[in-house]
């Protein structure tokens, strides 16, 4: 049984008349990477905000505990409590004029790191980020891929427990994106806790151990993927092609003219066996299961990209 | 630690940034340059600032050329033989300051006071006054050393009482008492021509050759050096350009500072850039308080500001600046980094984005800079002007660092300057940590 690291007590928090995050409540576990999934404008950025202490809830609480007992826990705005987490900002945050070593070296300075230990920690964070030959060239210069690596390698430097990575596959091409992946997998295997934020539900489902869905400020489910899906996205959808009209069985979907047809059902697999040994010839047959994409919609009635 | 490791930080990324750092470091020594230029007339501004002088000599006599070598031996003038018309149209096209055209009959006159004064003439370049005037000073001084030569020539003195002495004997018209006073007075002047030659014998004879008196056995007169100079109130204009040594005294300090707006500004949007580029948001997530953050930026500043003043310090020097007093150029120097530190802490949040605060910034610097003399020194602003300047800090910092290079500050002076910098930098750290500690 993993113990909580992070617990987040009805969180709340507004803008003049906008509410950003309405009554939020989550834990994350130590070691284990936790999604936030939600569209645009869903509040995600505000929550991490308020995670770091950046901002202030305008009611509810956020601790963080140290030891795995439970016993030591603060709040994040302790330096104590703050040198146990990382944060990779949605927004690049480097200073472009100084070169990726320079920039370790200043947010490692920053958090007490020196001589030895700082060189060795720069040295891993360049490695990690894949930058180890341009690390004497200054930021400015660099790829978006490369820009988002270094964002995250900032946020590593100090090693810390926690690592907050907030959209950190925005505006990145499909390679630096698997190379993005390949880092936070590496995380993972360090038995970092990640607190992973994205509106894409591909990388949710695919790197995250549970996932919290949230709109409009507000929590709508959480669970891992596996449970969500069961919970909430509905049945798999079997469409394709027919070969023929079928006349004498009862066909579970609607075939139009052009003998295409669509269904869903709880065992997809099972049910196209069944029909084909009825003699239903396909001639193009897709199964879709359902996903967080899926979820989403169930909850919410509308598509993550909406 | 983490302050120094900030300070290090914005150094590094303001010195990085080209226009940045000419703003800094070129755009004061250019400031400097060219205020020290535009006073080039100033006291001790060396001998470049020679006044051109052209001589059209159309007597060409012992006496005239001796007229000519005196004044070529005065230090701010430079004599230059020429022709009337290239000597007028060098005038006319500014490349010499006047003309001075001695007529013919010059030396049989000239410096003799008992004759009708010859003439010269002179032509001015309307546009330097001044300097014209200081021109004629002199002329009258070159003919007044000629009149000492001729006086102290014997044989023309001599010749002088002689013929008119003769002249009296001939005139039958002249009253029997103003003949007797005449001639009186004629037998007085060959008394004192005769006792001329002794003493020219005397000085001969002694070693103390060139003396008017106290030599062997004769003392006409006991010359003794006077500053005959007007005294001039220390507080006026010309007061205050007394003191000055260089020209470059006035343009270095209103440089410096300039230089210290630089700073200002470059640094007052180092916080918004921080908010712009993302990294407030790493630099309030670290272990690091609010006040270390803005230390850190005020840290930097400072380290600039003291780097701009000894860099104009020093080129200064090298062009002939001499301050008085470093010990009070550390002083006044400390004191405007400090109040200039607190100055940029306030104007980096009067705004949230760099734009808005860099406009703000030089909006605030551009009228601390015209009312305390960056732009025209405060001495040649109207009364009510140099009223007005007490209340921008830059009127401050160039009066205590002016007070360090050439105004022979007492520390007691300096305490008033020097406190109100520091009073206002200190107010200035308290409101940009206040304000920035509200700032979420």
């Amino acid at each position: 049984m993993k113990s909580g690291i992070v617990s987040a007590e009805k969180l709340f928090k507004s803008y003049g008349d906008q509410v950003a995050v309405d009554g939020l409540s989550f834990g994350i576990n130590r070691g284990e990477t936790f999604g936030l999934l939600g569209p645009n404008g869903a509040g995600k950025t505000t929550t991490i905000s308020m995670l770091v202490g950046l901002l202030k809830p305008d009611s509810g609480e956020v601790t963080i505990r140290r030891d795995q007992n439970g016993n030591d826990v603060g709040s994040p705005l302790l330096p104590e409590f703050r040198r146990m987490v990382g944060i990779a900002p949605q927004q690049l945050s480097l200073y472009d004029d100084l070169t990726a070593k320079e920039n370790l070296n200043f947010f490692g300075q920053l958090y007490g790191l020196s001589g030895q230990q700082l060189d060795k920690r720069v040295d891993w964070a360049l490695e990690f980020a894949k930058l180890t030959d341009r690390k004497n060239d200054r930021v400015g210069t660099y790829s978006g891929g490369m820009k988002r690596r270094i964002n995250i390698a900032v946020a590593l430097v100090h090693e810390p427990e926690i690592i907050l990575l907030d959209e950190p596959t925005v505006g990145v091409d499909p390679q630096s994106r698997n190379h993005i992946f390949d880092c936070i997998e590496q995380l993972q295997s360090k038995g970092i806790t990640v607190l992973y934020t994205t509106h894409y539900m591909e990388e949710a489902q695919r790197l995250c151990d549970r996932v919290a869905i949230m709109d409009h400020g507000k929590l709508l489910a959480l669970d891992t993927v596996m449970g969500l899906v069961e919970k909430h996205g509905g049945r798999s959808v079997v469409s394709g092609e027919l070969g023929q009209r079928p006349e004498q069985i009862s066909f579970p979907g609607s075939v139009d003219d052009d003998l295409k047809f669509r269904f869903e059902s709880n065992t997809p697999l099972d049910e196209v066996a069944s029909l084909s040994s009825q003699g239903v010839q396909f001639q193009t047959l897709s199964v879709t299961k359902p996903d967080l994409e899926s979820v989403f919609l169930t909850l919410t009635g509308r598509s993550l990209r909406d | 630690m983490r302050i120094f490791s900030m300070a290090m930080k914005d150094l590094k990324v303001l010195f990085r940034d080209k226009m940045g750092a000419f703003f800094i470091i070129g755009f004061p020594i250019l400031m400097g340059l060219f205020f020290g230029l535009v006073m080039g007339g100033e006291p001790g501004s060396g001998g470049s600032a020679k006044m051109k002088v052209a001589v059209v000599d159309n007597d060409q006599s012992e006496f005239s050329k001796q007229f000519v070598e005196s004044l070529q031996a005065n230090e701010s003038v430079t004599i230059e033989t020429d022709d009337l018309d290239s000597a007028k149209n060098s005038v006319r096209t500014g490349s010499r300051v006047a003309v001075l055209v001695i007529e013919p009959g010059f030396g049989k006159t000239a410096g003799l006071f008992w004759e009708t004064p010859p003439t010269i003439k002179i032509g001015v370049d309307q546009s330097r006054t001044a300097e014209s005037a200081m021109l004629q000073g002199y002329v009258m001084e070159s003919i007044g050393q000629l009149a000492s030569v001729r006086l102290q020539d014997v044989t023309e003195l001599t010749g002088f009482v002689n013929d008119a002495q003769k002249d009296l004997a001939e005139d039958t018209e002249i009253s029997m008492a103003n003949r007797m006073v005449v001639s009186a007075f004629l037998t007085s002047m060959e008394s004192m021509a005769t006792n001329f030659g002794k003493l020219q014998t005397n000085e001969e004879l002694s070693s103390g050759a060139g003396q008017l008196g106290g030599g062997g056995g004769f003392d006409f007169v006991n010359l003794e050096p006077m500053n005959v100079n007007r005294e001039v109130d220390p507080n006026s204009v010309g007061g205050q350009l007394k003191k000055l040594k260089s020209r470059w005294d006035i343009s270095f300090p209103q440089a410096i500072m300039w230089g210290v707006l630089s700073c200002v500004a470059g640094f007052s949007i180092s916080i918004a850039r921080e908010r712009s580029m993302g990294t407030m948001t790493r630099l309030q997530v670290a272990p690091v308080s609010k006040l270390e953050i803005l230390l850190g930026k005020a840290l930097a500043c400072f380290i600039t500001v003291i780097f701009v003043a000894i860099m104009m310090t020093g080129l200064g020097m090298l062009l002939g600046m001499k301050p008085d007093s470093i010990p009070m150029l550390v002083i006044a120097t400390t004191s405007v980094a400090i109040c200039f530190v607190g100055i940029m802490m306030v104007m980096s949040l009067l705004g949230k984005t760099e734009q808005s605060v860099s406009g703000a910034g030089w909006a605030v610097n551009m009228v601390m800079a015209m009312l305390g003399g960056c732009m025209i020194p405060v001495m040649f602003m109207p009364g009510f002007m140099q009223q007005l300047s007490y209340i921008s800090p830059i009127r401050w910092a160039i009066l205590s660092l002016e007070g360090a290079i050439w105004r022979e500050f007492s520390i007691g002076e300096m305490f008033l300057p020097c406190s109100i910098l520091l009073l206002v930098g200190v107010v200035g750290l308290a409101i940009g940590t206040t304000m920035l500690s509200r700032d979420e």
